[in-house]
């Protein structure tokens, strides 16, 4: 491929890209130019835009799945509730869960992996922009045509995890299964093009010098997460196309009365399903291991421990799926290996809690909003692990699965971990990604009244199910003695809610109040890793020049310096040290593209004919064709973009840049001083 | 830095005061199991107790290691704060690791973790031994219901077929087989042992035994469809001679009744009921058809009365008081008590939760959800108040 070629001085280094003016390959169609309004968003394929749209597709599909979950909540206030049925119940309790898994969390992960990974390791732009487009429009429809379910005959009623044979045809006849099964098929494409894009960009795109053990461990998390996905993905695809022919061609593979063993899909499912539950997570801990050093002061504690034990766990976590199954009959032996491995892939889970603490210890806590969510995630993750814990030995778990008690563990990991990480996040990359702060005072309020919430809301799980009540229950008789604590939790539902209300009004209060304030400094926060360097909102061509990065935390050591006993003093004031905001007019950017979006439109088509008329899957799979031949033949590039190479800095120190330009054929040429010129580049 | 905010403050301060307390409270409730019947923490057979004995030191463990590391984080957040006086530019030392330290805390959860492995895997090993005398006992779930088959002689045959509740001698260990008929479900007795999903095509082993007398109460917790939560389980532990005798009795087949009214409700019985519902000596002839259920089957109903509960343990059977009882068979001291009906005495009619009963034939649908239309759970029959009354007299003649 041509990601580090030798380029020639004259512009377009693009092989594809010869200054043709009249290059139009199918006659008729140029590339999009939209750089302003919906137009722009609609066909962009800059990774900071895609990152946004993740975001904020995240958070509406947030509200939907709390809503559900509120639902859920007020009819558990009393026994024998009567605001929902059965049949609701059971709908709402599946989609809240689908949603909350597949919609929010693994998107949000993308959402940042989106923005920030390419700004850590000084990219332009993700290696593949326009499948990045096709990967967030893939995930948008998959979530649209999931939801349309409600509007066309109910969602899916079978959990999650929908167990065989409860997912056949005779026992939920309704076509709700067949929307979840369909939906997350096509949200399986979009995450697994999304999985090679970022790790073809982590491991092909960084910066001159930017070699492995010097990347933020945010992008580590992320490249550990895409392969995750990469494998996990697959598994998950394949129990659904199984699926998908037992439900729309009676295909057996399930079914029990044709001689299937139901335990089938569950293996399938759980070896998708428990990495899946690391991939969501490991994000978490990526952001809050890079926001703990800045808020301490003092770099992250023990960086290669951090970093090997999210590797180790990503490899682990392929270990331990049949502790999803340990009362489903497989026999002692079984049970006995998955205990263990369970139980072991606490201990590198206890290094990062360890080494986050290690990283507090000693250091000049600043406790900012994003500082706080940090630390809640510490907290609140330890208590989620420790519930882990106890769930893995496997005689307890006998009596613990599928009830609140694991009901409370997962929320305490997924919400008080992934979830905590997130708003995190949030409050600590806003002004990069919006030019604006969030108001400080509203955030930490925001964080004092999640933490009270959360743990009124999940903490009483624990005791509800240690005390015997079953998860996925509509209803509950008095008698059994969980009034009282359903009751807390419901009324911690609801303060939740206003929680996630009160970020929201942050938002826009602080735009708001922004529009008096000077214009946001590109480094609010005394930052250590390179996306700070670059103005904020950052620019489309994100780093003018690219920095080239001579260690862990590069854009800190070009604040601060180490004297000989180790003191840290300032070396270069943070104003010279950014990047100021210059035209970008001699850099090369990918152009936008319509065929990423008409592909993605094309997909649900093609499961909608699946459960009405086939004549409509022709349809859709007309524009799925049509489109990829389209996306293939467009024009690689805008002819008349300015392009050359002089973006990177004169002093720019390149000395170690052999390891940075990563891969293969280009170590030959990495001594060259020209080797910072080797960057990769999007290909179009 | 922003300035500081009272209203922050105070919000602070109660978010860790309530959330301190309400972890105290959710502990200490923990030790609170009256009038909690499904707690998995008061355990009454051993199983259940060397579940409970392998989890409390790890409990505890879990509880040490989470107080230490909350310790720890709260500590260094308060002595390692900024303070307002201090100067920005000044910085901490930059500590970036220490690998001695490292490796230590990667080993000791390791050891720790070690500890509780040996544990474990005794106790899975304790869990898997099986006493020679046990009684042996079939159990099928289906939507929504539990069925029970017992092997009363190890021959093979099985002996009592009866459904919703299973009858146990107190202190002899009962070895279940437990499967389903059509999802999976999960039998779950959390007095007595932790749970077993109920998977079609499987057999999975399980035993119960109880050291005392008394009720012990279950739920399906393997989400198995529409009424999963109206799907319960009961099981009853007699002394040895009152077992002995239910057992004999059980083994009766149905007599034809003498009363008028009961009689009419026979003649129901078979035009609208038998067709899934057998009673032995009535309907269970070899040209019976099978039964048009998904599940193939429906309860058993010879020893009907016997029984305390009904629809898959939701609804009481009996009302002591005389006041109708709408499900929650804890709401009665006795839950569902049958009294001498247990082990094949008469009905005392006057007992009966007639109302509920009435109001489960007049339109069972409503009582319980259920897809009778697909063939799972039982139809509104559209039955009469006249007959409604038939068919009560001819269950009251069940024992």
């Amino acid at each position: 491929m041509a990601i580090t070629e030798d380029r020639p001085v004259e512009p377009l280094a693009l092989p594809s890209g010869e200054t043709d003016a009249d290059y139009k390959p199918a006659g008729v169609f140029t590339r999009p130019k939209a750089s302003k309004g919906w137009r722009s968003w609609v066909t962009t394929v800059d990774h900071k835009k895609i990152g946004i749209m993740y975001g904020a597709t995240a958070l509406f599909f947030f509200i939907v799945g709390g809503v559900e979950a509120l639902l859920l909540r007020a009819q558990l206030w009393a026994p024998r509730g009567t605001l929902l049925s059965a049949d609701l119940y059971n709908q709402l309790y599946t989609m809240h869960g689908t949603t909350m898994i597949f919609l929010v969390v693994m998107p949000i992960g993308a959402a940042f992996a989106n923005y920030l990974m390419p700004l850590q390791i000084g990219a332009r732009d993700v290696a593949f922009p326009r499948i990045n487009a096709f990967s967030y429009w893939t995930y948008l429809s998959a979530g649209l045509f999931l939801n349309s379910s409600w509007f066309l005959g109910g969602g899916a009623d079978g959990g999650w995890f929908n167990y065989a044979p409860n997912n056949g045809v005779l026992f939920s006849p309704s076509h709700g299964i067949d929307y979840w099964n369909l939906g997350l098929l096509i949200a399986g494409v979009a995450s697994l093009t999304g999985a090679v894009n970022l790790i073809v960009t982590v491991l092909n795109m960084r910066a001159p010098g930017m070699s492995l053990m010097r990347m933020p461990v945010f992008t580590w998390m992320t490249l550990v997460t895409q392969f995750l996905l990469l494998f996990a993905i697959p598994v998950l695809t394949a129990a659904q196309v199984l699926l998908m022919m037992d439900r729309l061609f009676d295909a057996n593979f399930f079914n029990v009365s044709k001689g299937a063993s139901p335990l089938l899909w569950q293996h399938l499912f759980w070896i998708f399903g428990h990495p899946e539950v690391y991939l969501m997570i490991l994000p978490a801990f990526g952001l809050v291991s890079d926001i703990l050093p800045t808020f301490s002061r003092k770099p992250i504690f023990g960086y290669p421990f951090i970093v090997f034990s999210g590797v180790a766990i990503g490899f682990m976590g392929w270990g331990v799926w049949a502790h999803h199954m340990f009362v489903s009959g497989i026999g002692p032996i079984s049970v006995t290996a998955f205990a263990l491995t369970t139980m072991f892939i606490a201990v590198p889970t206890g290094v990062k809690i360890l080494n986050w603490t290690a990283t507090m210890w000693g250091g000049k806590l600043q406790f900012t909003a994003p500082m706080l969510f940090a630390i809640g995630l510490v907290l609140m993750f330890t208590i989620g692990g420790l519930s882990g814990v106890t769930s893995a030995v496997a005689p307890g778990d006998t009596q613990q699965t599928d009830t609140y008690y694991i009901v409370a563990h997962f929320h305490y990991v997924l919400f008080g971990g992934a979830f905590f990480g997130f708003m995190a996040g949030f409050y600590y990359y806003w002004s990069k990604v919006f030019g604006y702060m969030l108001n400080e005072t509203l955030g930490k309020a925001n964080f004092w009244l999640m933490l009270l919430a959360f743990n009124l809301t999940f903490a009483p799980m624990h005791i509800l199910g240690l005390q015997g009540m079953s998860r996925r229950i509509y209803t509950y008789d008095s008698g059994y003695g969980f009034e009282l604590w359903n009751r807390v939790a419901t009324i911690g539902a609801f303060i939740l809610a206003s929680s996630i209300a009160l970020f929201i009004f942050n938002i826009f209060y602080s735009k708001a109040k922004a529009k008096k304030l000077p214009p946001v400094s590109p480094d609010p926060w005394d930052a250590r890793t390179i996306e700070w360097m670059t103005p904020s909102p950052v620019p489309e061509y994100n780093f003018d020049p690219v920095p080239t990065i001579s260690r862990v935390d590069d854009f800190w050591y070009r604040k601060y310096g180490e004297t000989k006993d180790g003191a840290l003093v300032r070396i270069a004031e943070t104003d010279d040290v950014v990047q100021k905001r210059s035209d970008g007019k001699h850099i090369h950017l990918p152009s936008p593209s319509y065929w990423p979006v008409v592909v993605a439109v094309g997909l649900p088509i093609v499961a909608y004919g699946l459960l009405y008329t086939l004549w409509l899957s022709l349809i859709g799979g007309i524009i799925v064709v049509g489109g990829i031949f389209g996306w293939a033949l467009e024009p690689p590039d805008d002819p008349e973009a300015g392009h050359d190479d002089d973006d990177h800095a004169p002093d720019d120190h390149s000395a170690s840049g052999d390891e940075a330009v990563a891969v293969g054929a280009s170590a030959e040429v990495a001594d060259d001083e020209s080797a910072a010129e080797k960057v990769g580049e999007p290909v179009g | 830095m922003p300035r500081r905010s009272v209203a922050l403050r105070v919000l602070a301060v109660v978010t860790v005061a309530v959330v301190t307390l309400l972890f105290v409270v959710l502990i200490l409730d923990a030790f609170r199991n009256d009038g909690k019947p499904l707690t998995t923490l008061r355990p009454e057979g051993p199983s259940s107790q060397s579940i409970q004995n392998l989890m409390a030191p790890v409990f505890f463990v879990a509880l040490l290691v989470g107080i230490g590391v909350f310790g720890v984080v709260f500590y260094a957040a308060w002595k390692f704060r900024q303070r307002g006086t201090d100067d920005p530019e000044q910085f901490p030392d930059q500590v970036h690791g220490r690998t001695g330290l490292e490796i230590g805390w990667t080993i000791l959860p390791a050891l720790i973790l070690a500890g509780v492995a040996v544990a474990t895997v005794m106790t899975i090993i304790d869990l898997e031994k099986r006493a020679p005398d046990a009684i042996r006992v079939e159990v099928y779930g289906q939507q929504w219901w539990w069925g029970y088959k017992y092997d009363l002689n190890n021959d093979g045959v099985f002996d009592i077929e009866t459904a919703t509740e299973m009858v146990i001698p107190v202190g002899r260990e009962v070895d279940l087989k437990v499967t389903s008929n059509d999802v999976i479900h999960s039998f779950w007795i959390p007095g007595l042992n932790g749970k077993k999903d109920a998977v079609p095509g499987q057999r999975n082993d399980l035993k119960v035994e109880a050291d005392i007398e008394g009720v012990f109460l279950g739920q399906c917790t393997e989400f198995c469809g529409l009424s999963h939560a109206n799907m319960r389980m009961l099981v009853r532990s007699v002394s040895a001679d009152t077992f002995d005798q239910w057992a004999a009795n059980q083994q009766t087949k149905a007599v034809e009744p003498t009363g008028a009214q009961a009689k009419e409700g026979l003649t129901l019985f078979k035009a609208q009921c038998a067709q899934c519902h057998i009673i032995n000596g009535i309907d269970d002839g070899p040209d019976r058809p099978p039964v048009p259920l998904v599940s193939g089957i429906a309860p058993n109903l010879t020893h009907f009365m016997t029984r305390g509960t009904f629809a898959g343990s939701i609804f009481n059977l009996y009302s002591p008081q005389g006041d109708p009882i709408l499900g929650n068979p804890e709401l009665t001291a006795n839950p569902g008590d049958p009294g001498a009906t247990l082990v094949g005495g008469p009905v005392d009619t006057t007992k009966v939760n007639r109302a509920v009963l009435e109001a489960w034939l007049r339109n069972s649908p409503a009582m319980k959800p259920a897809y009778a239309q697909g063939g799972r759970g039982m139809p509104n029959l559209g039955l009469s108040e006249a007959q409604i009354d038939q068919l009560v007299a001819y269950l009251e003649t069940l024992y």
